[in-house]
């Protein structure tokens, strides 16, 4: 039969570090150099494996009774025999192997991104979130215009952006071997394009429909869209034990969501909250129906009725006094 | 304004102490009527007459801390009835009488001796208390019945008494000043040196018979000091002896009703005494037409560097304050309006300028107040001459006092995005009702001017 397999040793980091062509109907695994393929592993038997193919022209690895045995890739137990047409990986001793027919499907070829694409990208979006930013400090301006006073924070920004993008490329680097900076920088200045889009809507919202309470999702809308960046960020980098990856990523943006919200009550509760008329754009921004004094008065029942609640919820202390001052 | 709240804090917040508690003294009536100043004898002399017939009958008043068994706070009081009623002010005795399992009451008297005394009665709006020492036939003041009559000339010397800052018992010499002009609260200002520790310290004429209370001064003055005039001491004195003690641990719901029963006539005041328009560049506001509300006005048209926008605001305030506690000054109402005018502000940053400015702060009593809550709106009335509003109602609620409320309402002009109106009410311990009621004129009196 002039069938062929393909037998692949796999790096410690998962990457193919060898690749051998087998002609005929069974290969040998082992450390001893009679074998068709030969592994550098102290945990291999000389002669580990038998590699063939069963009746139906199936691929099944066997031990030749071996000390460590033969595990599937991602298995814990221990098997004598091994059938690879589903699950081509294969473990001995400390090495990973895949075994491939001739015939095995490969992905698609994939469009290449043509040579500075992202870069392009990445200076489009800079420059178009530089100018928006740029108009936002000019409409929030109210102090003497100084050009400090403008371009300071911008550098600030810009500066941490860069840090961001680099320290991903940092991370990709070391694990993928690619830094790709260009790619995570446009995925960086796409988020905070966004943020800004949102911050944006989220003010005009609250304030033409003379509803406060957008400001508490505005903070979580960008909580999300921080995990959706890190989440971009690392299909950048590759997608190798994501699943850890991003449940650290979620329990930390949880985290720091909890942290801000407490943060926030703590400080009101504390500190007291000044009466305001909240964040003002101009009249034209108006979204909402005019009410009458008396359906606005009317409504401030409700107020009444919340902080009636509240005081029973948490009734006073029997002190009144917390300090021992004396006058 | 400022100058205002400086007043308050000035007065109020500063614990003051003490006075002395007469062991035995000469039979009240007899000293008095020979204390008078003659002619040709120097005036100290009338102050050592005063302070000789005195001295049995004042007391320092200490308020402990149960467990530690010390001080807090000090203050005065002085002896009113031969059975042991004295008097003092009630913030010189609020620390017990809100947490009377913390603290005890004990007086101090000049010949050293101590003893327990018990809370017989308290009138927060006059921040007067009647105490009792433990005692049977003892010295006491009268009451000049000048005083209740309301007739004290202005000039007359008065001698202000108690222990300043725990030095020991002092009398100083002061001026009858009359009544305070533009006050809701009757209070006799009395130019002398009253400090700390003096609070609940009898005043009296030449006679020394009672013409008032020590109760306050102004920091930002010199020797300006107010007194609690001594009708209501007699009222407060007159219901001690009728109605039963106050029961030491029901007097925060009595501190609650004395608040609640304070604001709802003083709204009436402010009803009665009516509202007024007043004009602010092209808009109309409301004014209050009572004495008491003082206004002052301010600009920003001299500030370096030049001002971006135009400011004139005025700001009126009831002035009025109620202490309850340590932590809690309520009972005022303020009411501001500030018109803007851009000067090169484009509409964005005009509105941007707005929502920096438009806080109203409530101070610092976070945690004597639940959290604030608010609501906000466009307001307006259709076909009427009033501009769109945007308003917002904020209100928080008193922990220790059911039905009080902190409430503000701020309201700005929405008609024109280069100017506005910017209108701020504030009511300190009020009833949802007056709230209400007072926050509707103050909104629909925001109006176009003709």
């Amino acid at each position: 039969m002039g069938a062929v397999m393909w037998i692949e040793v796999l790096s410690r980091h998962g990457e193919v570090a060898a690749r051998e062509r087998i002609e005929g109907p069974e290969a040998r695994v082992g450390r001893a150099f009679d074998n068709d393929v030969v592994v550098d592993d102290p945990h291999v038997a000389p002669h580990h494996l038998r590699i063939f193919r069963a009746e139906d022209g199936e691929l099944v690895a066997e031990d030749l009774g071996t000390l460590n045995g033969l595990y599937p890739e991602h298995g814990a137990h221990r098997v004598q025999r091994l059938p690879l047409a589903k699950e081509p990986g294969i473990r001995i001793g400390r090495t990973t192997l895949r075994v491939h027919d001739a015939a095995h499907a490969v992905a698609a070829e994939r469009l290449l991104t043509p040579p500075r694409a992202h870069a392009a990208w990445a200076a489009a979006l800079g420059g178009a979130l530089l100018a928006a930013l740029l108009a936002l400090q000019w409409l929030n301006l109210t102090a003497e215009p100084s050009a400090n006073l403008i371009l300071l924070p911008l550098l600030g920004f810009t500066t941490v952006v860069v840090l961001w993008s680099g320290l991903w490329a940092l991370l990709s680097r070391v694990f993928f071997g690619q830094a790709r900076f260009a790619l995570q920088l446009r995925i960086a200045l796409t988020a905070c394009i966004v943020l800004v889009a949102w911050e944006q809507a989220a003010g005009a919202l609250s304030f033409g429909l003379a509803w406060r309470g957008l400001d508490e999702y505005e903070a979580l809308g960008a909580w999300g869209l921080l995990a959706a960046t890190c989440y971009a960020h690392l299909q950048a980098i590759g997608p190798r034990h994501m699943r850890i990856a991003l449940g650290v990523i979620a329990a930390l943006i949880v985290a720091g969501a909890t942290m801000q919200y407490a943060g926030k009550s703590e400080e009101s509760r504390f500190l007291g909250q000044e009466a305001t008329l909240g964040e003002l754009r101009p009249p034209g921004f108006r979204l909402r129906a005019l009410s009458s004094d008396d359906d606005f008065l009317k409504r401030t029942e409700t107020v009444k009725r919340e902080v009636d609640q509240s005081r029973l919820r948490e009734p006073p202390s029997g002190a009144l006094f917390s300090g021992l001052d004396s006058d | 304004m400022r100058r205002l709240l400086v007043l308050v804090a000035g007065s109020l917040a500063a614990g003051m102490s003490l006075s002395l508690a007469a062991a035995s003294a000469p039979a009240p009536g007899t000293s008095p009527a020979t204390a008078g100043a003659r002619p040709g004898v120097p005036l100290s002399s009338t102050a050592e007459r005063v302070f000789e017939m005195a001295k049995p009958r004042i007391l320092q008043i200490r308020t402990l801390l149960q467990a530690a068994g010390r001080q807090t706070t000090l203050g005065s009081g002085f002896v009113v009835s031969s059975d042991g009623y004295a008097l003092t002010n009630y913030h010189v005795v609020s620390r017990f009488a809100l947490d009377p399992k913390t603290y005890r009451l004990e007086y101090l008297a000049p010949d050293g001796a101590k003893g327990p005394l018990s809370l017989l009665a308290i009138d927060v709006a006059h921040d007067l208390a009647v105490v009792k020492v433990d005692h049977a036939s003892l010295p006491y003041f009268e009451i000049d019945p000048r005083a209740l009559a309301g007739y004290l000339p202005k000039g007359e010397r008065m001698y202000a008494m108690g222990n300043p800052l725990d030095l020991g018992f002092t009398i100083v010499e002061g001026t009858n000043n009359g009544l305070v002009d533009k006050s809701y609260d009757e209070r006799i200002h009395f130019s002398g040196a009253i400090n700390p520790g003096m609070s609940g310290g009898p005043v009296t004429g030449a006679d020394g018979r009672i013409v008032g209370i020590n109760v306050a001064k102004r920091v930002d003055g010199e020797q300006v000091g107010f007194l609690v005039p001594a009708k209501f001491a007699a009222e407060l004195l007159a219901r001690a002896r009728k109605g039963p003690p106050l029961a030491v641990d029901k007097a925060r719901e009595e501190v609650g009703r004395q608040l609640d029963a304070w604001q709802a006539s003083f709204y009436d005041a402010l009803r009665r005494e009516g509202f007024r328009e007043a004009s602010f560049g092209p808009y109309r506001g409301l004014e209050s037409a009572a004495p008491w509300m003082t206004c002052w006005a301010a600009t920003n048209a001299d500030q370096v560097p030049r001002p971006r926008a135009a400011i004139n605001s005025t700001s009126c305030s009831s002035a009025t304050s109620l202490f309850v506690s340590d932590r809690i000054l309520t009972g005022r109402v303020d009411l501001s309006y500030s018109y803007y005018k851009s000067i090169d502000l484009n509409a964005f940053q005009f509105a941007h300028e707005l929502s920096r400015r438009s806080t109203a702060g409530f101070g610092n009593q976070a945690r004597r107040l639940t959290e604030q809550e608010c609501r906000d709106d466009f307001v307006a009335m259709p076909g009427s001459h009033r501009p769109p509003l945007r308003a917002t109602w904020c209100m928080r609620a008193y922990r220790e006092f059911e039905g009080l409320y902190n409430v503000t309402v701020l309201a700005l002009t929405q008609d024109r995005d280069r100017e506005a109106l910017l209108a701020r009410l504030t009511m300190l311990g009020v009833s949802y009702a007056n709230a209400v009621d007072t926050g509707r004129r103050f909104l629909e009196a925001i109006r176009w001017a003709r």
